[in-house]
């Protein structure tokens, strides 16, 4: 088999994966049938800043597990977890000046009390 | 403005647009789809991302020989332009998983000035690739396109590069595997 056809082939497996992966955005798309409560001012703004890292359920992600007690085992005191949510820490952003100090407490309180 | 080149430039654009449509309306699942034999997926996403920028460079060079800006080697090969090809294909298959992985578990992001601007840029890649792709492919394009947008693909993936990569970098240290 000659270098070009060799190209050819790595070409169309390429191709193929790529449109594999295509087909994974959308076939992998969520069901939306978690056990999280999905409505409130809370639920909007933990999708908007914090599902893309600790996952729409709360299941964990890139960033930790919230859901079922585990934020709460975390930060027993609200006010911690506020002061966390508020400054960032690590790989934790900052949302002091993103969001509103109402919002940070919905966000908050969704995280301890609607992720189940 | 010839109709082949205005519809490769569409098509750029529409591929551009529909990654940055999916990233907005997509709800990031946060979730890591896989780590190969990685131990995180932001490392494999870090390595991969550099190594299509590795791959990238090698493209360059070797267009640079293609066009004969260069002349190491003395003689060109005659494999040349389909190691050419391969290196660039190579680059696209390496930002395949990066890119599912932006996409599907984080999307579109605005959250500050970097992450915003990697997002449209990682979708502006993927028009401009997709450009030189068809252009590489239709005949009757003026001399300058390929240069110009293959020049535009690989400073695109050096600035995906900086402000992904050289960013985790800075913030967390050079990646384990």
């Amino acid at each position: 088999m000659t270098f070009k056809r060799i190209v050819n082939v790595i070409e169309v497996v390429t191709l193929v994966i790529a449109i594999a992966f295509v087909v994974a955005l959308f076939a992998n798309e969520p069901g939306g049938s978690g056990g999280a409560a999905r409505s409130g001012p809370g639920y909007d703004v933990y999708l908007e800043n914090c599902a893309r890292c600790h996952g729409q359920d709360g299941q964990g992600g890139i960033g930790p597990k919230l859901a079922g007690g585990a934020v709460v085992n975390a930060f027993p005191d609200e006010a911690d977890q506020i002061r966390l949510v508020e400054g960032g820490e690590g790989t934790m952003p900052s949302f002091r000046g993103d969001l509103s100090p109402a919002q940070i407490s919905e966000v908050v309180e969704y995280t301890r009390s609607g992720l189940k | 403005m010839p109709v082949k080149l205005l519809g490769i430039l569409l098509a750029g654009a529409a591929a551009s647009i529909a990654l940055g449509v999916y990233g907005r309306v997509h709800d990031p699942t946060g979730e890591k789809p896989y780590t190969l034999f990685f131990s995180e997926t932001i490392n494999l996403k870090v390595w991969f991302a550099s190594a299509a920028l590795l791959f990238a460079a090698i493209q360059v060079l070797l267009a640079l020989r293609l066009y004969d800006k260069i002349h190491v080697p003395r003689t060109a090969p005659p494999w040349l332009g389909d190691a050419h090809r391969l290196t660039g294909i190579v680059t696209f298959g390496l930002t395949l998983p990066v890119a599912y992985q932006c996409l599907w578990a984080l999307g579109f992001q605005s959250t500050d000035t970097r992450v915003l601007l990697h997002s449209l840029l990682g979708c502006f890649f993927f028009g401009v690739f997709t450009i030189k792709v068809l252009a590489v492919r239709t005949n009757g394009l003026p001399n300058w396109l390929l240069p110009v947008v293959g020049g535009t693909v690989f400073a695109t993936l050096v600035l995906i590069w900086t402000t992904s990569s050289v960013w985790f970098w800075r913030e967390f240290g050079f990646p384990s595997f």
